[in-house]
């Protein structure tokens, strides 16, 4: 059976265009009168015909009402999840007065990047910038760093997962790889406006648009770090009579684990991206900063929100990246690797 | 080598094309605002067409919200607004119909409302008429703002649009803001989706809204619109400072004034003094542009329902199915139109 769909798979291929040739001319509300006409006509062929539409709108249009009212009530539920750990995230932050949020900042990235100094210094520096630009930008930055953070556990807990089952199976790799192309190249606003009607305004549609935006990167360097672990060392690891489960979780990995490290701190990135773009939906935080400097055209406020921003993206940015480097350290001692050269 | 000659040699024979072909149409040019909500849209498509066809003009549109694109008008780079929500603006643009360097081109359409809405179910349920009944016991939790429980969420106006800020206001003067939040959408098509995504969940909603609207056209979405204190110039005259004030200043600004419903406004067209006198055909015509609501209604529906959202298509169907256009514009003119249709 499967060999017949093989040998004939280009006419099948060739049938559905033609059929949906057919239906859009069918379909359209531009057509000539009368179908000779197109023989007689050919001006049909001087501009792109308004007939010769496939009316994928009215599919999707149709489609969506139908998944929206039909799973409305699972959206309800994941979106009540996602606002319970948010709320709770968000109030608890800023509740927390500020000189204690810059100590666990400061704390937190002093034991990420193996007790370096210099980082840490930086960074609780940059943490306090953020309300030091305008003191209004402290909860901002909060509510901001909340949806990152829960977007990103959210990319994680898929995205691992996902890249795992990519780098063992190259058949699992085909057919996610178009996928996330996808998802890295599709305009925002296309998921974003659907997000409002299943999740509402705010910081949900925002989440789920960070995962969309922000995973594949994820996805990809978990996928790549598995493959690029060198085949000798895990020749090493079968002779020993690992299994694939000891293999994975023993050796890949760990070796792995720079570049998955490289995967989130883009995550990050692209998350902070999107919930910037987020605001135009509502979302809080420093993003609608930005677009109020920008729909007042006040350059001063709207600059200084961007430059929170990117305060913000370096106090991610270098913990993750220090964290990354520590791991890299571990995993990978290039300094003992020269010593046994000589 | 010969191919880099080759290759020179059209290029300078395509600039020579190019050059020859903008020369012929540089005689009149136009250059028109639009804003980020579709009567607006629809207005500058047909606006558009009939500048372009009917006075074979360079057209160009330039589509953003409101600030940046007044901004650009009063600069000089957008020489047409074809539709005006002149009375949120008073204040800004005062001073330029003072100097006269911005002409009042009349009235585009003739009643819009403004106002704050909440859906026909819960109003009815709750018997809420007016804004005052938002205020009953029990009312806002119907209403509740998920990111901030403790208050109902009015789904306001766009932040840095002018109605946020009155409706900041309002909610203040009305006693509103110690149980709703103003909301701010992010976007105009966010206010649409929240609104239309309510409906679809059956969820209530309060939300500020306006017409001529292709949502408010739409079958399913049925609001109620909540009374406010009847207007008084001098009562809005009194806001407008102080919401222009908040606008400069920050929501510090804010003192206590007076507020009232918005007025039924007429839309209303402006263009620029200067850009008139070199063209005054093509703004005689805009002057005389004017269009009937349940008009501008029936195109929206049009433009969401049956035009696959093309605004260009909307326009021509508006131009080969009506001939009120053709008193707008002179004989010639309007067959000119006519044979592009």
């Amino acid at each position: 059976m499967i060999k017949i769909i093989k040998k004939y798979i280009n006419y099948l291929y060739l049938a559905v265009f033609v059929v949906l040739i057919v239906v859009s001319y069918l379909s359209s509300k531009r057509k000539p009168d009368n179908v000779t006409e197109l023989f007689t006509d050919l001006g049909w062929l001087n501009n792109f015909p308004k007939w010769l539409d496939v009316p994928f709108m009215h599919w999707i249009n149709t489609g969506w009402r139908w998944f929206s009212s039909e799973y409305g009530l699972v959206f309800d539920a994941i979106g009540y999840v996602l606002l319970r750990a948010y709320v709770i995230t968000k109030n608890l932050l800023v509740d927390t007065p500020w000189p204690l949020v810059v100590l666990g900042v400061v704390a937190l990235t002093y034991f990420a990047s193996g007790k370096k100094i210099g980082t840490t210094i930086f960074v609780g520096f940059c943490t306090f910038s953020i309300g030091f630009l305008n003191p209004r930008f402290w909860d901002k930055a909060i509510e901001t760093t909340t949806i990152v953070f829960i977007g990103i556990l959210l990319c994680i807990m898929v995205g691992l997962p996902v890249g795992i089952a990519m780098a063992r199976n190259p058949r699992v790799r085909n057919a996610i790889l178009p996928v996330l192309d996808l998802m890295q190249v599709i305009p925002s606003f296309c998921y974003l406006i659907p997000g409002i009607i299943l999740f509402g305004l705010g910081a949900i549609p925002a989440i789920i648009g960070i995962f969309i935006y922000s995973c594949p990167p994820l996805i990809r360097l978990t996928d790549l770090g598995i493959r690029l672990v060198d085949k000798e060392v895990i020749e090493a690891a079968e002779s020993f009579g690992a299994n694939k489960k000891q293999k994975l979780w023993g050796v890949q990995m760990p070796l792995a684990l720079p570049n998955i490290m490289q995967g989130i701190n883009q995550c990050t990135m692209m998350a902070l991206a999107m919930v910037v773009i987020a605001s135009m939906i509502g979302t809080r935080g420093l993003g609608d900063e930005v677009l109020l400097g920008l729909q007042q055209l006040n350059v001063g406020s709207s600059l200084e929100a961007g430059l929170a921003i990117v305060l913000l993206a370096i106090v991610f940015d270098r913990i993750t990246q220090a964290y990354g480097e520590k791991i890299q350290e571990k995993t990978q001692p290039t300094i003992k690797k020269k010593k046994y050269k000589i | 080598m010969k191919f880099i000659k080759k290759s020179v040699l059209s290029l300078v024979l395509l600039a020579g094309i190019t050059l020859g072909t903008s020369s012929a149409n540089a005689a009149c040019k136009a250059h028109l605002g639009d804003f980020d909500w579709d009567s607006a849209n629809i207005h500058t498509a047909i606006a558009s067409f009939m500048i372009e066809h009917g006075f074979g003009c360079d057209v160009e549109v330039t589509k953003g919200s409101t600030t940046p694109i007044m901004a650009a008008f009063f600069d000089g780079q957008i020489d047409v607004i074809t539709e005006l929500w002149e009375d949120n603006l008073v204040e800004l643009l005062k001073p330029h119909f003072a100097d006269g360097s911005i002409i009042h081109m009349g009235t585009n359409t003739p009643a819009s409302e403004q106002a704050f809405w909440v859906d026909r179910a819960t109003a009815e349920a709750h018997g809420l008429k007016s804004v005052e009944d938002m205020k009953k016991p029990g009312v806002w939790e119907l209403f509740k703002d998920p990111e901030n429980p403790s208050k109902g969420r009015m789904t306001s106006c766009i932040s840095g649009w002018t109605c946020y800020t009155i409706n900041f206001v309002k909610l203040k003067e009305y006693g509103l803001d110690e149980l709703y939040t103003n909301f701010d959408p992010g976007s105009g098509g966010a206010l649409d989706a929240a609104i239309a995504g309510a409906f679809a969940k059956g969820k209530p909603i309060f939300s500020y809204y306006w017409t001529p609207t292709s949502l408010m056209g739409k079958a399913e979405i049925d609001m109620v619109r909540l009374e406010e204190p009847a207007y008084t110039a001098d009562c809005w005259a009194a806001m407008s400072v102080v919401v222009e004030d908040i606008k400069a200043n920050g929501q510090e600004a804010y003192v206590p004034s007076c507020a009232n419903e918005y007025k039924d406004m007429a839309l209303t067209k402006t263009v620029r003094a200067d850009w008139a006198a070199e063209n005054p055909d093509v703004a005689a015509m805009i002057k005389a542009y004017a269009l009937p609501t349940e008009k501008v209604n029936e195109m929206l529906a049009y433009y969401v329902d049956e035009s696959d959202g093309d605004m260009e298509a909307t326009a021509i169907h508006f131009l080969s199915s009506n001939s009120v256009w053709e008193s707008w514009v002179s004989a010639d003119v309007a067959a000119n139109i006519k044979s592009a249709l």
